[in-house]
């Protein structure tokens, strides 16, 4: 028997399923592309193959597509990636004090103690520093992402690049690089103007205490989690699953959602993969508020609807809001 | 003479009371929206505070609808409210449409003469009594406070109600009922009856919901388009909340500046870790920090728009509050972004971590 954990987050999809004792034993990959329900389809189209409906105990969604993926493959619990990252984290090791968890979007510090939340953290406004930005520059530079840390290893001589918003970060590395400085160094330099920005901005007035944590999908990024360890002076470790912790901890926060309640799951199978989703929104003309209300279609069904404040369309959505809880 | 005023909460409902009352003639804009943001975003300085932006927002509407005049109040203040009405009056000015304003200064900064030259500006073209027009302020005011009421007490009950949903709905039937009503002593009647219905909602005292007290930037914790509709939001996860900066207090606010006996309680509360004014409402935002933990609430959530001065300087005094009188508090930006995704998200985990929290207390205990 398996948990499903699904985590939509704005470049990746992660899909897990996390056995009985708490072991992953599928961990999928997918690039979210901007079409959040395409993704979670495919996904599932792939674990249809090998799993069979019976084995899925329970389904937790987590991420910022969290809302539509629940009512998509019918979730038992939609829970925000925060909580999510922190359960994983505190699953996979008891000891953790600090979660530094940088993703497509979001940047986030999780403070932990006697494995209890007591603190958290998340960038405002600006997603500098986040696995997007990173993608971005990347690819102006013509390095795949994935060396994209090794690159930062070998710098010399790192070169002081302003970290702190993602436009004037760039302009600061098309400069540098075209006064001649070496790639290595702009890209070491790049990583630790990030890591600078994310300490003086994300974790700023926090006690950051051993052991740290570093997941999320910039994690793979060797450059940047050395930077960390030179900044913060402490031994910073990343777990295995350090890609996939959102989904694993909304795997965990399901199982043990109906072990409380009790219930079945509200998983409407692998068949989902098969079934057409779209989305159209409207503007409702209810009232001066003018909502922008998302209607999710499936096989041209509506099955849910978001955005409207006083629930004139929300109360119809398929999944119930105890979901949410 | 036609009157315009930018939107603030339901202070537009207590304004239309007033005119209505008053027998002036007036443009309440359609409320924040999208629409709004566009159009205010469009002719405003880019770096400039999300409050300024959709002010603009509401003037440009209310001109389209035939508005001559605004009514406004002002700071003189060392924020960027005290440039509002300057800049703003410039904007509408290059923008080829001939607006009076009138501005509301503090008494301190305009002498007690000027403010009485330009409420009789306003007063002016009402043809009652000066008696009349008193007993006109008053049952504006009357509206404001009863308007204030109602709201602290839904937002309260939201944790308590046997029937989930019933004080949203009261309150929103409420804010569409009295708006439509031009009748100013009837309006205030619906009030009084709306308030009456709240109190006799069922609730359940021995529920234990989570207390949160929303602080921060004025203008942005009482305006619910701004902050993206939190204390709905807030009242849908059954989450009791409470706010102290409303209309009825900004207005108190403002008259006893003058005899700098304003808003004492919250002023003590914040000289433990600012004592000095240093514009906007940055102590006061601190003194509400101090007095949630003191009222035993669960915790604070700090809302303020994106490069607001005053506010930056308590969202980082505030960390010394959290540890000195164990209050988690959460800081919300606020600018142009209308997605919601993200703020859910903190706010979600806000409200987890204060369920952990609270569990593990008691027990320890």
């Amino acid at each position: 028997m398996y948990a499903l954990g699904v985590d939509v987050g704005s470049v990746s999809t992660n899909i897990v399923l996390v056995d009985n004792s708490g072991n992953v034993v599928e961990k999928l990959y997918i690039r979210t592309k901007g079409r959040p329900m395409e993704a979670v389809r495919s996904g599932l189209a792939v674990l249809k193959e090998k799993y069979d409906d019976r084995q899925i105990q329970s389904v937790g969604v987590t991420g910022s597509g969290r809302m539509i993926a629940a009512i998509q493959i019918g979730a038992d619990i939609a829970k925000n990636e925060i909580t999510a990252h922190a359960v994983a984290a505190i699953q996979m090791d008891p000891e953790v004090k600090t979660v530094v968890e940088i993703g497509g979007q979001d940047s986030k510090i999780i403070i932990i103690r006697n494995g209890i939340v007591t603190d958290f953290a998340m960038n405002t406004v600006c997603a500098a520093g986040t696995g997007s930005f990173l993608d971005r520059q990347a690819e102006r530079l013509e390095i795949p992402i994935e060396q994209f840390g090794d690159y930062a290893l070998e710098a010399a001589v790192p070169v002081r690049i302003a970290g702190r918003c993602a436009v004037f970060a760039e302009s600061d590395m098309i400069h540098k690089q075209q006064l001649g400085y070496a790639a290595f160094d702009i890209i070491g330099g790049l990583c630790e103007a990030l890591v600078r920005n994310y300490l003086s901005n994300v974790a700023k007035g926090k006690e950051l205490l051993p052991k740290v944590l570093f997941q999320g999908g910039v994690a793979a990024n060797k450059g940047i989690h050395k930077a960390f360890e030179n900044e913060l002076q402490l031994p910073v470790f990343v777990p295995p699953h350090y890609d996939v912790m959102g989904a694993i901890g909304a795997a965990i926060l399901a199982r043990e959602k109906l072990e409380r309640e009790k219930k079945k799951t509200m998983f409407k199978g692998f068949s989902v993969s098969d079934a057409e989703f779209k989305s159209r929104s409207f503007i409702c003309s209810g009232c001066p508020n003018r909502c922008e209300v998302v209607c999710v279609l499936e096989n041209q069904k509506a099955i849910g609807y978001f955005g409207d404040r006083c629930g004139k369309y929300n109360n119809r959505s398929f999944s119930s809001p105890a979901v949410y809880v | 003479m036609r009157i315009t005023i930018p939107h603030l909460g339901n202070v537009y409902l207590a304004v239309k009371i007033l005119f209505d009352s008053l027998g002036i003639d007036y443009i309440i804009p359609p409320l924040n929206s999208k629409e709004a943001l566009r159009l205010g975003s469009k002719y405003s300085p880019e770096e400039i505070c999300l409050p300024f932006k959709l002010m603009v927002g509401n003037y440009i509407a209310s001109v389209e609808s035939g508005a001559d005049t605004v009514l406004l109040v002002g700071s003189c203040g060392p924020c960027r409210f005290g440039e509002y009405s300057e800049l703003q009056m410039r904007i509408l000015k290059q923008l080829g449409h001939n607006i009076e304003f009138i501005i509301m200064d503090p008494v301190s900064s305009i002498g007690l003469n000027e403010l009485f030259k330009r409420v009789r500006k306003v007063g002016s073209t009402s043809k009652k009594s000066a008696l009349s027009k008193m007993g006109s302020i008053f049952l504006a005011f009357t509206a404001m406070k009863l308007i204030d009421e109602i709201e602290a007490a839904a937002h309260t009950i939201a944790g308590y109600e046997t029937n989930p949903g019933e004080a949203k709905g009261l309150l929103s039937s409420c804010k569409k009922e009295v708006f439509k009503c031009s009748d100013p002593i009837k309006a205030v009647n619906i009030l009084k009856q709306y308030s009456n219905r709240l109190k006799a909602i069922t609730v359940d005292y021995t529920k234990k919901p989570l207390k949160i007290a929303v602080i921060g930037e004025i203008y942005t914790v009482i305006e619910p388009f701004s902050n993206l509709y939190i204390e709905d939001i807030l009242m849908d996860m059954k989450v009791s909340t409470t706010r102290k900066l409303t209309p009825t207090w900004w207005v108190k606010d403002m008259l006893l500046k003058t005899i700098k006996l304003n808003s004492r309680e919250l002023l003590n509360a914040s000289n433990e870790f600012l004592p000095l004014y240093i514009g906007g409402h940055a102590r006061e935002c601190i003194g509400e920090a101090v007095l949630a933990a003191k009222e035993q609430m669960d915790g604070a959530i700090q809302i303020f728009p994106m490069g607001c001065m005053p506010e930056i300087v308590s969202k980082s005094i505030l960390p010394s509050v959290t540890q000195k009188k164990k209050l988690p508090i959460l800081s919300l930006v606020v600018d142009e972004m209308t997605g919601e995704a993200g703020y859910r998200t903190r706010i979600e985990a806000f409200l987890d971590l204060l369920e952990r929290r609270r569990e593990h207390v008691r027990i320890r205990c």
